[in-house]
């Protein structure tokens, strides 16, 4: 899928996300993941968008800068 | 490998109704029903309430140990707090939701269907044999169970949908983001519920108090974050609060999202039923789910027994439950889609001219057919929204 924002991907902050689930159906790339108690976006897919960002209802994603090195160091979920 | 026949991913009400039926319309099939979270019922993610007629097809609330609270009133409030009485405008619950999902879950076990606890499928394919192999995890033991067909009742998040291929995904518009206290020692009628519309309050959506005991109440609300200045639901929520009972105890607090859309396109594949919230069955008005997703799930239960004894999983046979959800309720909540599309127009200053004019209807007599009536009557601006719901 093409992105939106070239330089931006959404993050998660698990000291805050409340695994409710509900910003998985909210991604048009269905990049975002939640299994074993775990909230991940796939740096691949995310697209920018920032469409999961605003609902979140305790505000724990948000956009970051998508760097050569955050791409290498993040996890991936094929 | 484990070879079940019927494989129910989640065990809330959609779940657990679904396993009962499967097994109940066909004893000889083995039904296995799993459970992320290790305790059935537990995170609470919800408002608790539920109509009466709905919750008897499937439990009787009478005595039950998973009712918190009789309700027997409604109670709307404008933005302005002015509120319009609905004396027994209809018999209601406000369940224990740890206990309710509890029970259904025992009742699925004593049908016959073995119910795992703290067991989660983390992925799932189709392959040459015309099962699907779903990997679930167990405490960190990994296993894959053959399953003819699989029902996803896991929520919101689902995961069974997106594995199928099925599209899950929803419109920002269309998405509550949700916040709740428990709150103790507040002051309200504890045999109604509370509804306040406001565009200040809750934009998109509405904040409720439904009470579980005297002085006990979940308290929340839902709002669409197109229409919010910035803030997010808790923090709508925490101001809301602290208006309204700044004195509350918080001892419980969940968050959530509740779809308010209409149903999936497809909540069925070959070998695979999605029902319940994970298919969007939720009361787009309303916001209510739990008898929904009852019913989706006892369609999807008898239709998954029927298929299996008829040795037909396929796409096309499954589709039954598909145009038997929608005759059955899918239909009208296109209906109550446009309502709620033109609700959403209303500023605050108008619905405070509305609960003005109820009010001058006498509480006996207050029907909301009537309300309606005296609505139009005195707020020729709804007409277009009549028009769009009866035409």
């Amino acid at each position: 899928m093409r992105r939106v924002t070239p330089d931006t991907i959404a993050v998660v902050d698990l000291a805050v996300c409340d695994r409710c689930g509900l910003c998985l159906p909210l991604c048009p790339p269905e990049a975002i993941h939640l299994a074993l108690n775990i909230l991940t976006v796939d740096r691949d897919e995310c697209t920018g968008c920032e469409k999961c960002v605003a609902p979140c209802p305790v505000g724990a994603l948000s956009m970051a800068p998508l760097t050569p090195d955050a791409r290498l160091l993040a996890p991936t979920h094929a | 490998m484990p070879d079940v026949d019927v494989l129910v991913v989640g065990a809330g009400p959609a779940g657990a109704v679904a396993a009962w039926e499967a097994k109940g319309a066909a004893p000889e099939l083995d039904v296995v029903l799993l459970e992320r979270d290790r305790a059935v019922g537990s995170p609470v993610r919800c408002a608790e309430g539920v109509g009466d007629a709905g919750l008897r097809e499937f439990a009787n609330p009478d005595g039950a140990d998973w009712v918190s609270r009789r309700i027997k009133d409604v109670i709307f409030q404008a933005p302005d707090d002015t509120e319009v009485v609905l004396a027994n405008s209809g018999v209601g619950w406000i369940l224990d939701r740890t206990r309710f999902d509890a029970y259904l879950a025992a009742e699925a076990a004593r049908s016959g269907a073995a119910v795992l606890v703290g067991t989660e499928a983390t992925g799932m394919s189709r392959n040459g044999d015309g099962r699907w192999h779903v990997q679930v995890t167990e405490r960190g033991r990994e296993t894959t169970y053959r399953a003819r067909i699989v029902i996803g009742a896991d929520g919101v998040e689902t995961m069974v949908g997106r594995w199928a291929g099925l599209d899950t995904r929803v419109p920002s518009r269309d998405m509550e983001s949700c916040a709740q206290y428990v709150l103790q020692g507040i002051d309200f009628n504890p045999d109604a519920i509370y509804l306040q519309f406001s565009t200040a309050i809750a934009p998109g959506g509405y904040a409720w108090i439904f009470p579980k005991a005297v002085g006990v109440a979940n308290v929340g609300l839902g709002i669409v974050a197109l229409k919010t200045d910035g803030r997010n639901a808790r923090q709508y929520l925490d101001d809301w609060i602290a208006r309204r009972f700044p004195a509350g105890a918080r001892t419980g607090y969940t968050v959530g999202g509740v779809i308010v859309h209409t149903t999936i396109k497809k909540a069925y594949g070959d070998g695979v039923l999605i029902a319940g919230d994970a298919a969007h069955m939720v009361n787009p008005l309303s916001g209510g789910g739990i008898n929904n997703a009852m019913k989706a799930g006892r369609l999807a239960g008898r239709t998954a027994a029927a298929a299996i004894r008829e040795g037909d999983t396929s796409e096309r046979r499954l589709s039954q439950y598909h145009d038997a959800w929608m005759e059955l309720i899918g239909d009208d909540h296109l209906k109550y889609y446009r309502i709620k599309q033109a609700l959403e127009h209303m500023d605050d200053e108008f619905l405070n001219a509305l609960a003005r004019t109820v009010n001058k209807i006498p509480a006996e007599k207050r029907s909301l057919g009537r309300i309606f009536t005296q609505a139009l009557i005195k707020h020729p601006q709804l007409i277009p929204m009549a028009a769009r719901f009866f035409v």
